[in-house]
């Protein structure tokens, strides 16, 4: 396995177990619906393992993993040129870790620190709804920012495999259905939480002891947090860094790229035939934004072939599963490093998901692409 | 004549303007109404500086009151109810696009070469999109409707939502008409590397001004801070007439350039249109409630400014080709279509600001209509006339640029040209053309009568017995006029046609008017015929015509040998430059009877109508010279 593949997959499946989690959370919170107590008990099943040695290992590795990739995929940018949903994507990553830190730091190393703190979901729900109302807006945001950034990774890397067909109708709603519910847990477990702390002295008690214990180690918490901000936002400015200067560095050396139907780009030596394309505003299919997972950016090349990049493992791996011809390459990973690269779209522009699902499909489509006048 | 219309809309606009003035001001004298608009602007100048003065301790206060009552339950469930009214419209538009993507990007990158294709593709992309914006408020709205809300919360809700909705709508049109990105699909004469510029100033303005319109109100309504609102809402506006004054110097400043190098120099737009702003702003500061009015008008003027441009740009390509290197086989570019549609554009645009005026007037349509005040009636009547004068304006353009085309088609080299098709037509259109325009004013003098309320029952009613008095008189004159038109649409004969009429006159067709065809005998009088009388028509200028003569020849020839001898003077014929293409079928000869001492022998030949004579002296010649090469004579007279 080469270092690309090994990173992508490692990125993918670090954030499917963070997906996991954060499912399972909202699954638990989604309980809430029903009533405290059953959200209480459902945690031992639904969020106990996560607490157990191997899951919390298996979690913050993979929380590490996906940050520490995330940020890499930023300095290991070439350019600008991103999709409306790759932005938001970024956004939200970006967001996320600054946003939720507190939680974590509330619900798992409180309990680290001191040891007779229990977070409960009575406690944490007592404290967003009427101690510090404040962490709740947090909180609301940050379900709603991460869940979208899994929902959108999840479903890109979904839709382009063929059993999408079959559950995709299914996985869809869910998709949707899960944040919507957990919200609603949330606000009716609220509710039932602001009635017993008017009603039930003892509980209120109980509550107001744990804050006091908490409150007590705050400051230490406090230094906790700005360390692991620090070190985020540092390497999150080395990471923009890094693309920065690999901006400017190949700034002034332009090279032309010339397209079927007579489109020509001009750009950066460096740059993807992708990033030509789109930074020239030249229809181009890119279904898995530059991933090179779905094959549908894939152009033959006419002439200029040795003035690419060689393909890599995933490029060969992926055209092989889409059949491609001889002198076929991948748009995304074929990087131009000279003058006089010739190339033809095999796609129209607007081929969609169903091109990389099934791309036999797609291969009849004559190839002269984005030309065709409107239908 | 593009100016009539126009010259109409201006006056029907000045009028209704004037009169709402008037029936706003209630009919008081000039002078009074000026004063005590004068003693208002003051108390509004002092109003604002006030509220300036006064906000930020109104704004601290809020602060404070907003936490307070956003950090409690309330608040939370509030947001959490927010975010899943948006979640849930999310979903739905998620859903939407997941199979409406595709075809967006289709359209999107479909090769757009016109300004008039971009429009297509721009009307697709609005109907994409703002499919796609209807579900996502559908399901927002929906959802809201299913949580008990915190009293007080909800109307920030949907006025958050509802902000959501106007700048995202805002965005859709922004990008269909502007298309920053994609030149191709612009829709608007904007240079590429200005059309972010543009839209991102535009999206601003709209930000700033939904801001002030939206914002402000909830302050007030929620918390009372009412220095804080009008704070904001001259801040907001502010920024937003400075940010359009930008806009009109910066994109506005230079004219189009392009065809019209050596055009007379402007009044520089940049200069009206910072005009129309600074008056708009200036009219807010002094009175709120006449802003929304002026700012339709300066919209409405604005885009009178700019709509010639507007409408031209989509036949840009077409007039470039025009006055490009002239190629014969490419139509003309021809302004008319243009002209039409800036005509009614023109007057839409003016119809749309009047209804917003209304809107904004809080006058419903029905109610105005039915107003008693003269000048509110005399305004609507005038707008009326003013509508019909523009549609007959269009028709009448359309109907002309037809037949001058057809015209204009048929017309070079046919003046010496025997009858063809065409002259059917140069005899009919013009005709039409007359009846055209007799019948469109007529239409439209009694139709603006009509709508400025003259009756005119009893001048239609009076015209009808006229008419009926007329038409008994007329009978033959009606007669003659219907039997013409048929005559001439059943194409019985044309300009140049040798024709004999049932009643034995003929001669060839000269003039076809109305009523009459004249008609000159070939020994030079001039017949006048009026269709009526015509009846049964011989036209002897159709197709071909047969021509066949005697040949008596001495009784001791050989039939056979002459039959050959005409057969080879015939095939002589056909070849003949001057005479062949005359001919139809050649001359043929065969032996019809023998007479005592005489053989005559028949002959036969078809030509083009009216060549036969020509063609007949032709053949008797040739065949005496060939027959005089055999030996032969002709039989001689007894
Ligand atoms: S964009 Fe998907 S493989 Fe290149």
């Amino acid at each position: 396995m080469h270092a690309p593949t090994v990173l992508r997959n490692a990125r993918l499946l670090s954030g499917l177990v963070l997906m996991a989690f954060v499912t399972s959370h909202l699954g638990n919170l989604l309980i809430g619906i029903h009533s405290l107590a059953a959200l209480e008990t459902w945690r031992a099943t639904l969020m106990g393992p996560w607490k157990s040695g191997a899951g919390l290992a298996l979690l913050l590795g993979s929380a590490c993993v996906h940050v520490a990739l995330g940020l890499y995929a930023i300095s290991a940018r070439r350019s600008l040129a991103m999709s409306r949903t790759d932005v938001v994507q970024l956004g939200l990553g970006l967001l996320t870790p600054p946003l939720l830190l507190n939680h974590v730091v509330a619900t798992y190393i409180a309990g680290e620190v001191t040891p007779d703190f229990d977070a409960t979901y009575g406690m944490m729900l007592a404290v967003y709804w009427s101690f510090a109302p404040g962490y709740a807006f947090q909180q609301l945001f940050v379900v709603v920012i991460v869940w979208i950034h899994g929902a959108l990774g999840l479903y890109a890397w979904l839709v382009l495999k063929p059993v999408w067909r079959r559950i995709g109708g299914l996985v869809l709603p869910v998709l949707f259905a899960i944040p919507i519910l957990a919200l609603v847990g949330f606000a009716e477990s609220g509710k039932e939480v602001l009635e017993k702390l008017a009603n039930d002295a003892s509980w209120k008690t109980h509550i107001t002891d744990n804050l006091e214990r908490i409150v007590k180690v705050t400051t230490r918490l406090e230094t906790f947090q700005t360390v692991v901000l620090a070190v985020y936002g540092g390497l999150l400015l080395l990471g923009i860094g890094v693309f920065a200067a690999r901006m400017l560095r190949n700034r002034w050396e332009s090279v032309r790229v010339s397209y079927d139907g007579g489109a020509c780009a001009q750009g950066r030596r460096g740059l993807s035939v992708l990033e030509f394309s789109r930074l020239n505003d030249i229809p181009h299919a890119h279904v898995c934004s530059a991933r090179g997972r779905c094959g549908t950016c894939r152009v033959h090349v006419d002439s200029g072939a040795q003035a690419l990049s060689p393909p890599n493992a995933i490029e060969r791996r992926t055209l092989a599963r889409v059949q491609a011809g001889e002198g076929d390459r991948l748009a995304c990973q074929a990087r131009v490093l000279g003058p006089g690269v010739c190339v033809t779209r095999l796609l129209p522009a607007h081929a969609d998901a169903s091109a990389a699902r099934v791309p036999q499909e797609w291969m009849a489509v004559d190839p002269a692409p984005a030309g065709e006048p409107a239908p | 004549m593009t100016l009539l219309p126009r010259a109409a809309c201006v006056v029907a606009l000045l009028l209704a303007m004037t009169a709402s003035a008037f029936a706003a001001s209630g009919d008081h004298g000039l002078a009074q109404w000026s004063i005590g608009a004068l003693t208002q602007a003051k108390a509004r100048i002092e109003t604002l500086a006030g509220d300036l003065a006064q906000a930020p301790a109104e704004l601290r206060r809020l602060n404070g009151q907003t936490r307070a009552s956003l950090m409690s339950g309330t608040g939370v469930r509030g947001f959490t109810y927010l975010l899943i009214m948006l979640l849930a419209g999310s979903a739905a538009e998620w859903l939407y696009w997941t199979y409406a993507y595709a075809p967006l990007r289709a359209i999107q990158s479909a090769s757009v070469q016109s300004p008039r294709q971009a429009l297509r593709v721009g009307l697709r992309r609005l109907l994409l999109a703002g499919s796609g914006l209807m579900l996502f408020t559908v399901a927002t709205i929906g959802a809201s409707a299913a949580f008990s809300w915190p009293p007080g919360v909800q109307e920030l809700v949907v006025a958050a939502t509802l902000l959501v909705l106007v700048l995202r709508l805002a965005w859709v049109v922004v990008a269909i008409v502007l298309a920053p990105g994609r030149p191709p699909l612009r829709l608007v004469p904007v240079a590429p590397e200005r059309a972010r510029w543009l839209a991102a100033l535009a999206m601003t303005v709209v930000c700033l001004l939904a801001l002030g319109r939206f914002v402000p109100d909830l302050i007030e309504r929620i918390s009372g801070a009412r220095h804080a609102a009008g704070a904001f809402r001259f801040i907001a506006a502010t920024a937003a007439a400075l940010l359009l004054l930008v806009v009109s110097f910066m994109f506005f400043g230079r004219a189009v350039r392009g065809a019209g190098a050596a055009r007379m120099p402007r009044f520089p737009r940049s200069f009206l249109l910072a005009l129309l702003v600074a008056a708009v702003y200036g009219i807010w500061l002094l009175a709120t409630a006449a802003a929304t009015i002026a700012a339709i008008a300066a919209v409405v003027v604005a885009l009178q400014i700019g709509l010639r441009d507007m409408v031209f740009f989509f036949w840009q390509s077409d007039a470039a080709s025009a006055t490009g290197p002239k190629d014969k086989t490419e139509p003309e570019f021809d302004p008319v279509l243009p002209s039409i549609v800036l005509s009614a554009a023109r007057f839409m645009v003016v119809l749309l600001g009047l209804g917003a005026c209304a809107i904004a007037l809080d006058t419903p349509a029905a109610e105005l209509a039915m107003s008693e005040s003269p000048m509110a009636r005399l305004g609507l009547r005038v707008l009326g006339v003013a509508t019909l004068a523009l549609l007959t304006h269009a028709v009448w353009i359309t109907v002309r640029t037809a037949i001058d085309q057809r015209l204009s088609r048929i017309e070079p080299g046919d003046a010496h040209e025997g009858p063809n098709a065409s002259a059917r037509l140069l005899t009919l259109l013009p005709l039409l053309r007359v009846t055209a325009s007799v019948f469109l004013v007529v239409m439209l003098v009694l139709s603006s009568l009509w709508a400025l309320g003259i009756e005119i029952t009893p001048l239609l009613a009076g015209a009808g017995v006229v008419g009926l008095a007329l038409g008994f008189g007329a009978q033959a004159l009606v007669r003659d006029v219907i039997a013409g038109i048929f005559f001439l649409a059943e194409d019985a004969f044309r300009i140049g046609e040798y024709i004999e009429s049932g009643t034995s006159t003929k001669g060839t067709v000269e003039r076809i008017t109305l009523r009459t065809v004249a008609l000159r005998h070939h020994n030079g009088p001039l017949h006048f015929v009026p269709y009526g009388a015509l009846g049964t028509v011989r036209n002897n200028s159709r197709d071909w015509v047969i021509e066949k003569f005697n040949l008596p020849l001495p009784i001791d020839v050989d039939s056979e040998k002459i039959r050959k001898l005409i057969k080879k003077v015939g095939e002589d014929m056909m070849a003949d430059p001057e005479v062949g293409p005359l001919m139809l079928q050649p001359l043929k000869g065969k032996l019809q009877s023998i007479d005592p001492g005489v053989k005559i022998f028949r002959c036969k030949f078809q030509t083009a109508p009216g060549k036969q004579f020509d063609v007949r002296a032709q053949a008797l010649k040739r065949i005496e010279d060939a027959l005089k090469a055999m030996g032969v004579g002709f039989a001689q007279g007894r």
